[in-house]
């Protein structure tokens, strides 16, 4: 695909991932760093970038967190380099501080910051939007709603951040990000820029000066007129378009993957001659004139996106200013109920609102239909949890660490974290996670919870962290705990690379986004340097993990740490090769009698692990086991035999 | 007939209502019940009926009448020590070297004499790992010895009567305190009608006991005053010395009973049984007398034994003065009393709610002659 993503020639037409469409608007605008951290669904961005930098002068990374990627693709563009930083969209809570002394300083080179929103939450533990912070630091908002948008519009938005010096937000989601369109390809410039950062001018001269916040509030108010510059541009932007009749009875205003609902939906029932639709690629500010313009139209005014309101509130705040040129209109959306305030939208939904504002009677799926598909897919489909992969050592560090609390017998508890083993508060990770909120929330939540043995509490605190979010996140809290002499185990579910979001580096491995060498942090000597009891033991022997972790637990005083270091089963280094060939006796397994009935299907549950119904054992599935010959020791029958791979 | 329910009822009836000692006898049975530090756990809930796990425990459902009538062939009458033939004072014979044994050495003598004459294949006993008590099965007599000191904690003994089932042993000898009894009395029952059931206890020798401690408890008090490691042996001796005494590397360290009363799980509060009854034989303190213990022979297998051990030079027995017998069912008697009113004030004891499960069922009229 990379090499697609360059060699495609102007004119030519390819199918893109919404993501390598930003990527490639990103490389035809010219632009010389980009800088991330991995979180779905943005993460193709900046691998594509990585795979073209072997072959452009550019400079992709993978930082430590999402506030460093900011400040890294900053530092470009102050020195007047085309910079783009990419994140999803809890990445731009972690940089939202530096994000709002950003607005007010300004920019040099156009500067790009591209979140990937993720409404209903498909790959993330919330459904929040990046949408709100342009508004609330002042910065121009576009949204792509379609695959050739999203390629066009990331150049259009390098042009606008440097016309006007500020960062602009381009904003994506699963949907757009994560699907496939067609794209034309523009050419690639010619590369020749050269980096220096301009300081000794005057104090408030954005392009000569140094590069600051301060004084606040000219720098303020310069960032409002910066704004107003922008909403000239967004009166005349090509990403703002009509379809639709020239007096609609309802118009709706939409934007991003919303539009593509929003237009399957009218198309669904028919209604193109009595609906308009109003698709804004430029949602904040809105251009008034524009607006104006098709609000006059129709007396219906529905507004269709996703999650809570925004576009939404910003039109009718829009329509109240021209009330007396547009009229009084009649609002539908998220306020009356017609358009959820959570989760994503479909079609289908879309459909539903337009019929009732226009009394069409149409239902978008038939009850009876419904029911008929729901009892054919129940007859049909065997259940399926959520769960890890087979060989993954999150299933036995786990195993080890559910059971030796409950044997614990005090109620101890985990603070989960964000990573595959978020999955560890279910059942296939035995339910052992009992908070799970932002990366690093775990070591913080284990740091408070520490320190509250003076009011009684006497129950052992354990987090769980992965190695990149140890790097993340996890290690201000973790000096706030030894500093502050809380009291709990730190586990490091060190995998090796960032696993969920497909195995980017992080500082603790040797390689860069690149994929060149790069010095390794190595997790054990930062965390004894910080002062803690560091053990490290491999989660698939699990008899000497929970003798560990029974020991640390005896250990009362002081932050412990646990690595429990074990590639992950999907790395390409491990190259599936099996560890183990693991073999199931028939005669000595068994069954339905084993701990109430299967445990080795039923309660530890990895996929490798089959049930054959006829015989009436378990038996071991060839190729989905990945070999790593954990469930030999769980089996409490002692019937599965594992045999190393020679 | 004992009422049998399954794991789910176990852990409401006896985990959540912290009466659980964890005498092991839940453990083993599947892959679920896990005991660490004197404490039984469920790992993983579980959804059958009818379990072993609560037929056996010796704190859910006990039908002390049904006990008695298997064992003893007549109802159960409440009697301070339980059935018995003969009270005796004993002590290890000379065929036993005098070695690390705690008092007189009987219950060692026993299993030891036991295992020679090939009454039983292996015991389930009682080994220490630090100051941790841990059950061990032992296969050979030369094993007796380290498992001979008191522990006075809570112990998952029973834990390895259900290994040793397993691994197909059918002449087992096991020492346990009187709740663990209780246990390995309602095991034998064949609670669950097995088909191929084969009782496998072959020898039981009881324990007296008046509380046992909280392990986790006892080790952070301990921990707090002196190097854990360090100890070799602890005792508690009889009255008035009021003391648990500690020998340490460097020497005696005593603790007040003050100090270590507390640390009583409430669940001994329930225990009406201070003699271990359902005993071949069971061994105590003989207090007054340092070097021996008091002996009651209560079946015919342990009247046998004890007699041929004698013979053999493995056991040494005196008569029992009245004065001491009458002091000892004093002692029974009144903890059966204090456990009955606590039984009662809880609502633990033959509970008649349709739906409502206790802890333990005696005849009513047998309640009444307990409380006098």
């Amino acid at each position: 695909m990379s090499n697609l993503i360059l060699e495609g020639k102007k004119g030519s037409r390819h199918l893109l991932m919404g993501n390598e469409a930003i990527a490639r608007g990103a490389l035809e605008a010219g632009v010389c760093v980009a800088a991330g951290y991995p979180g779905t669904p943005s993460s193709e961005i900046i691998e594509t970038l990585s795979d073209a930098s072997k072959e452009r002068k550019l400079y992709v990374e993978w930082s430590v967190n999402e506030k460093v990627a900011m400040e890294v693709a900053a530092a470009a563009s102050f020195a007047g380099l085309r910079s783009m930083c990419v994140m999803k969209q809890n990445g731009v809570n972690v940089a939202s501080d530096f994000l709002l002394h950003l607005a007010y300083s300004g920019t040099r080179g156009g500067m790009v910051l591209v979140p990937c929103d993720d409404p209903e939450a498909l790959s993330s533990a919330n459904e929040g939007e990046s949408r709100h912070f342009a508004k609330l630091v002042e910065i121009p908002l576009l949204e792509p709603g379609d695959f050739q948008e999203a390629k066009d519009m990331v150049k259009w938005a390098f042009e606008l951040s440097e016309e006007i010096k500020s960062l602009v937000m381009l904003r994506s989601v699963t949907r757009l990000s994560h699907a496939s369109g067609s794209v034309v390809f523009d050419e690639l410039p010619e590369q020749d820029t050269t980096a220096h950062f301009s300081h000794s001018g005057a104090f408030i001269d954005p392009v000569e000066g140094p590069m600051t916040t301060l004084p606040v509030t000219w720098r303020h108010t310069q960032l409002q007129e910066k704004l107003q510059q922008a909403v000239s541009k967004f009166e005349e932007s090509p990403f703002n378009t009509y379809t639709g009749p020239q007096t609609p009875e309802l118009l709706i205003i939409t934007s991003s993957a919303c539009h593509l609902y929003s237009k399957e939906a009218i198309d669904l029932i028919g209604v193109k001659d009595r609906v308009g639709l109003l698709k804004l690629g430029t949602t904040w500010p809105l251009p008034p004139k524009l607006m104006q313009q098709y609000l006059i139209r129709a007396d219906k005014i529905l507004i269709v996106e996703e999650v809570i309101s925004f576009l939404e509130d910003n039109v009718k705040i829009l329509a109240a200013e021209l009330a007396s040129k547009i009229g009084i209109k009649t609002f539908f959306g998220k306020k009356n109920g017609a358009i959820p305030t959570a989760g994503e939208l479909n079609p289908d939904l879309v459909v539903t609102a337009i019929a009732k504002i226009l009394g069409i009677n149409y239902e978008a799926m038939p009850q009876a239909y419904g029911n008929r598909a729901k009892a054919l897919a129940d007859l049909g489909a065997p259940g399926r949890d959520l769960t890890f992969c087979p060989g993954c050592p999150h299933r036995a560090s786990f195993w080890t660490i559910h059971n030796v609390l409950q044997m614990d017998n005090r109620e101890g508890f985990v603070c989960g974290d964000i990573g595959c083993y978020s999955l560890a508060m279910l059942p296939c990770g035995f339910g052992t996670l009992k908070t799970l909120h932002s990366m690093g929330s775990g070591a913080g939540l284990a740091s408070g919870f520490g320190k509250l043995k003076m009011f009684g509490m006497d129950q052992p605190v354990v987090a769980t962290v992965g190695d990149s979010t140890f790097f993340h996140a996890v290690l201000p809290a973790f000096i706030n705990a030894v500093h502050n002499k809380s009291g709990f185990i730190l586990i490091i579910l060190d995998n090796s690379g960032t696993a969920m979001t497909g195995f980017q580096p992080h500082p603790g491995l040797q390689v860069d986004a690149k994929g060149d060498e790069a010095p390794h942090i190595d997790i054990v000597s930062v965390c004894e340097a910080i002062g803690a009891k560091v053990s490290v033991c491999d989660p698939f022997d699990i008899q000497h993990t929970q003798q560990t972790l029974f020991e640390l637990l005896e250990d009362k005083e002081g932050v412990k740490v646990l690595v429990l270091k074990q590639i992950c089963a999907l790395s390409p280094e491990k190259k599936a090769k099996k560890m183990y060939e693991v073999e199931i006796d028939e005669t000595v397994c068994l069954g339905e009698n084993c701990g109430c009935n299967r445990m080795c299907t039923r309660v530890f549950k990895c996929p490798g692990l089959i049930w054959d119904k006829e015989k009436g054992v378990s038996t071991i599935d060839e190729v989905i086991c990945a070999g790593c010959g954990v469930c030999a020791s769980i089996c409490p029958a002692g019937a599965i035999n594992k045999k190393e791979v020679a | 007939m004992q009422q049998v329910f399954g794991p789910k009822e176990l852990l409401e009836d006896v985990f959540q209502n912290d009466l659980c000692i964890g005498c092991g006898a839940c453990v083993e049975l599947c892959p679920y019940f896990k005991n660490y530090q004197g404490k039984t756990a469920q790992l993983f809930p579980c959804d059958l009926s009818q379990g072993r796990c609560y037929a056996y425990c010796p704190k859910v459902e006990v039908n002390l009448d049904e006990l008695s009538n298997h064992f003893w062939g007549r109802p159960y009458d409440g009697s301070p020590l339980g059935n018995y033939r003969k009270v005796l004072a004993s002590r290890a014979g000379k065929k036993i070297k005098e070695t690390s044994y705690q008092a007189g050495g009987t219950v060692s003598a026993i299993i030891i004499y036991a295992f020679k004459k090939g009454l039983i294949e292996v015991a389930a006993l009682t080994d220490r790992e630090g100051l941790n008590p841990v059950a061990r099965l032992v296969t050979s007599p030369d094993e007796v010895i380290k498992c001979s000191t008191s522990k006075f904690m809570a112990s998952p003994t029973l834990s390895v009567i259900n290994t040793g089932m397993r691994e197909g042993y059918t002449r087992i000898g096991v020492v346990g305190t009187p709740c663990q009894l209780t246990a390995v009395a309602q095991m034998r029952l064949n609670p669950l009608e097995k088909q191929d059931f084969v009782d496998p206890v072959a020898l039981a020798v009881g324990l007296f006991c008046n509380w046992a401690l909280d392990t986790r408890q006892l080790m952070s008090l301990l921990s707090e005053k002196l190097d854990i490691s360090a100890i070799q042996s602890m005792d508690i001796p009889p009255p008035p010395a009021n003391m648990m005494v500690l020998k340490t590397d460097s020497g005696k360290v005593e603790i007040p009973l003050s100090e270590i009363k507390p640390l009583i799980p409430h669940t001994c509060f329930i225990c009406p049984d201070m003699t271990s009854e359902w005993s071949d034989v069971s061994v105590g303190m003989f207090e007054g007398r340092p070097g021996w213990n008091t002996l009651l022979i209560r079946s015919q297998k342990g009247a046998e034994l004890v007699e041929k051990a004698c013979k053999d030079g493995f056991l040494e027995t005196e008569e029992m003065p009245q004065e001491n017998l009458n002091h000892l069912s004093r002692a029974a008697a009144a903890k059966k009393e204090r456990a009955l009113r606590t039984l009662i004030r809880r609502e633990l004891i033959n509970t008649d709610k349709r739906n409502q499960r206790c802890a333990v069922r005696i005849p009513p009229e047998v309640v009444q002659k307990i409380l006098r």
